[in-house]
């Protein structure tokens, strides 16, 4: 046992060399922003959300709370807190307190991975498996919501997170086939070969190495790092109209809000819930909206670049000017994830709610289909290209002509395929009113109330529990 | 289970009798829900989303207006008219004032007839905003509920001018209406029929050809027209059936005898063939406010009425073309001041009776866009 001894003298030593680090408080001061970052994201998309909604909508918004309603989201959540923490009568404890938590705690997670700027980020953000931990987290959500609907003995709460769980589990598909193209890409376009999963790697593939007018310092200072023409948007529209797509479904936004549909099922998942627990919800969703937009930015639009930031982090700068383009970078990144999150609020107020069928034939009928289509498309595409030798510039401009053809098809597909699928779904209740005919003895004769159909009435209103 | 005896339900598909099937879940759908439209409770029994039976609970509005009625001298009794379908208080004047006309024998100033034409088609037209904008929020869709309040708001600045009140208007009277145009009222409807007209072009450009409202109401809520005629709908319900039925044209009442209306018919018969065809009449009614302005005759508003109104004795049956159908009153005098029976044929009333039919096989989601699509008012279904 004498091993045991020794660690025990020393461990509280190693706690406190561990705490007393520069590496520790790094590590706190940056998980204290970012966390902070999820927190205030959170109040002040709501925030937007209800101005730019009330733009759209020819009304106000928020008005009285504070200068322009800017303080009502703070005054919320100050009630939020307040309010009385209500329970309904026999739900499961355990699962109904826990839900929220579990609900949050992925989303929160998921930021670990993010690189937020060329030096602001967690100890994980180098992560070499950085999408398979975001896909991963993103699919743990789904937990919460279903302990939330079971728990809260609410048959709307049940049925919401039933459907929630389908929703989220078919949508996780396409969502993870949308970015294997990217990894694909970023194989291709690596000399020797090896493609990669981290982010951040995967962003620099988007900043092209040469620029008009390199060597002149203005010319410099724009496009260094900041090439608009080499994100991957240009290459894979598609992918991103699809990720974005399943985005929105996973984050339960409209058009896919079935879950919390506020019209069928009152607040779904989240009826039983109020005050904090509630609000945790509601964070959650909106970090998650956060983190969709940011992925999206990350891949697609070039994350943090913008002008000047590559020139002022550059090795050899001084260190105001490194703070100064860490800032920019910083500015860059949150400035395209509000303005994804933007198109989020744009969908909401333009779009009504898929029915949930409907919603899972989109999934396994059009968008899996179409990203594996996608997938092999590429792979296709490179191995001919790459036949006939041409240059990877050249390859990325078919592949990009070829993606913007898919996506007008796709419109098209889907536009051909909702009348369809109109169809189908309509099917059996054409079938169950064919069969009510023929049991009718005339279909034109009005139906006199039957003495059970009379029963039916009692029985429902005595079912009322 | 008890709940389960009797049900009149029709087989389930691909399930053969004896074999093993998953339990019913039945679910209360309201009194207190977002989306039945105020205080319907609909009992449903889903076999998974899918709803195998639905049993609409009645009466939780019920305020005794018929019973009121009896209990008002005629004058009094034109202000509860309003709160029976409290969307369309104009046309429920309307209906009461023309059927106490009826039995006197009264037939209102022309002046007073095109004041009430106009009147009612802007209510038809507040009626149908109100409609679209729920009935696209039931769907999910946030933004045009905002668009008709808006544009709704300026016919109730409208009416308020008229009558005082924005909503409970009391604006009709035995024998014509209580006031005559205010200064500049004209020029302020035709105002708002300008922009109307642009922004009901707005809004169907916002909503008529989108993908997923037509995937949610095309082929929904099916009903043929045999089937609408056997359950007594009119309106907009029977008119998006392929039924031609119109009462302001089938039988014309007061100024509709002069202007002539183009009924809205469409042949499909589903929610979207509904939705059509409330947009579409919005459009007819908007022609006819203007058509009306235009040839609006001089003349008294009103006839000279005793105020102690004493309608005959005897009963007779009037109805009007309201924004949800036909809204009849019989009306029964026994020679006193008070109306022995009003009874009100709310055209609410009847077309929710075919809710059930509608419903079996469908889709737990396609409760509220079948009901929406009904236009019902709850105020009009218990009375």
């Amino acid at each position: 046992m004498s091993g045991g001894v020794v660690l025990a003298e020393v461990w509280w030593e190693q706690l406190l060399h561990g705490i007393l680090s520069w590496e520790f408080l790094e590590f706190v001061v940056v998980f204290v922003s970012i966390f902070g970052f999820v927190m205030t994201s959170a109040v002040i998309l709501i925030l937007a959300e209800r101005k730019v909604m009330a733009w759209m909508q020819d009304r106000y918004g928020p008005l009285h709370t504070g200068p322009w309603g800017l303080l009502q989201t703070v005054a919320d959540v100050g009630k939020l807190l307040l309010k009385e923490d209500i329970h309904a009568g026999k739900i499961d404890k355990a699962v109904f307190i826990l839900a929220p938590s579990v609900f949050l705690a992925p989303v929160i997670a998921s930021f670990a991975v993010l690189p937020f700027s060329p030096y602001i980020s967690l100890p994980g953000a180098p992560l070499a498996t950085g999408i398979v931990y975001l896909i991963a987290m993103s699919s743990l959500d789904v937990v919460g919501v279903i302990m939330a609907g079971w728990g809260s003995n609410n048959k709307y709460a049940l049925i919401g997170g039933l459907r929630s769980a389908a929703q989220m589990i078919s949508y996780e598909l396409p969502l993870v086939l949308s970015l294997v193209s990217i990894v694909m890409l970023t194989s291709i376009l690596r000399d020797n070969g090896l493609g990669t999963i981290a982010i951040k790697d995967i962003m620099n593939f988007q900043m092209a190495q040469s620029w008009p007018g390199k060597g002149n310092p203005v010319w410099d200072f724009i496009f260094e790092g900041f090439t608009p023409w080499a994100w991957f948007i240009l290459v894979q529209p598609l992918l991103v109209l699809i990720y974005y797509t399943c985005g929105l479904a996973e984050t339960n936004r409209s058009p896919f809000d079935l879950p919390e549909a506020e019209s069928e099922l009152v607040a779904g998942y989240l009826t039983e819930y109020s005050g904090m627990r509630w609000a945790l919800f509601f964070l959650g969703e909106y970090g998650n909206m956060t983190i969709v937009s940011a992925i999206t930015a990350m891949l697609f639009l070039g994350g943090w670049s913008g002008p000047g930031v590559a020139f002022l982090t550059a090795p050899g700068m001084a260190i105001g000017w490194q703070v100064l383009g860490n800032l920019l970078a910083l500015f860059y990144f949150i400035l395209k994830i509000y303005l994804l999150c933007g198109v989020f609020i744009w969908v909401r107020t333009t779009l009504p709610r898929l029915r949930a069928d409907q919603l899972m034939q989109f999934a396994w009928l059009i968008l899996i289909p179409t990203t594996l289509v996608n997938i092999v498309l590429t792979g296709a595409l490179y191995l001919l290209l790459n036949a006939l030798g041409v240059s990877n510039v050249v390859f990325l401009v078919v592949l990009g002509v070829v993606n913007w053809l898919m996506l007008f098809g796709f419109f098209w597909v889907v536009s051909r395929a909702t009348t369809a699928s109109t169809r189908r779904a309509v099917a059996p209740a054409i079938r169950t009113r064919q069969r009510l005919a023929a049991l009718a003895p005339s279909p034109a004769a009005p139906r006199l109330p039957e003495p059970e159909r009379a029963g039916v009435t009692g029985a429902g209103a005595s079912s009322g529990r | 289970m008890a709940t389960n005896q009797g049900v009149n339900r029709p087989p389930l598909e691909g399930v053969a009798p004896g074999e093993l099937r998953s339990e019913e879940m039945i679910l209360n759908m309201g009194p207190q829900h977002p989306s039945t439209h105020g205080v319907l409770r609909l009992v449903l029994t889903l076999e998974g989303e899918t709803v195998v039976d639905c049993t609409p609970v009645i009466g939780y509005l019920h305020r005794g207006i018929e019973k009121i009625l009896e209990n008002r001298t005629v004058m009094a009794g034109i202000r509860y008219m309003d709160n029976a379908d409290y969307l369309s208080p104009m046309l429920n004047e309307t209906a009461y004032v023309g059927a106490v006309e009826q039995l006197m024998g009264i037939e209102p100033p022309r002046r007073a007839q095109y004041i009430r034409l106009i009147t009612n088609e802007l209510q038809r037209i507040a009626s149908h905003l109100v409609a679209i904008g729920t009935y696209l929020l039931d769907l999910g869709a946030f933004t045009p509920i905002l668009w008709t309040f808006r544009d709704r708001e300026g016919i109730l600045s409208l009416f308020e001018a008229l009558g005082g009140s924005r909503f409970n208007v009391n604006y009709m009277r035995v024998g014509g209406v209580l006031h005559d145009f205010p200064k500049g009222w004209l020029q302020q409807c035709e105002a708002w029929c300008n922009q109307f007209e642009k922004n009901l072009q707005e809004l169907e450009t916002l909503i008529t050809g989108n993908e997923i409202f037509e995937a949610r109401t095309q082929g929904v809520g099916y009903v043929d027209p045999q089937q609408a005629i056997a359950y007594g709908l009119t309106g907009p319900m029977l008119r998006a059936s392929g039924v031609n039925w119109d009462l302001r044209v089938n039988r014309p009442y007061m100024a509709y005898r002069e202007i002539k209306v183009n009924p809205q018919v469409r042949q499909e018969g589903d929610c979207y063939a509904r939705y059509r065809v409330r947009m579409q009449e919005m459009a007819e009614s908007l022609r006819l406010v203007r058509v009306a302005m235009d040839q609006l005759p001089g003349g008294p508003i009103s006839t000279r009425t005793p105020i102690a109104l004493r309608p005959p004795r005897g009963e007779t049956y009037f109805a009007i073309e309201s924004s949800k159908g036909e809204l009849g009153i019989y009306f029964i005098s026994d020679g006193s001041e008070y109306p022995w029976r009003a009874k009100i044929r709310g055209p609410s009333f009847v077309n929710l009776q075919i809710l059930p039919e509608l419903l079996r096989g469908h889709k737990m989601s396609d409760v509220v866009a079948i009901l929406g699509s009904l236009d019902i008012v709850l105020g009009e279904v218990d009375r």
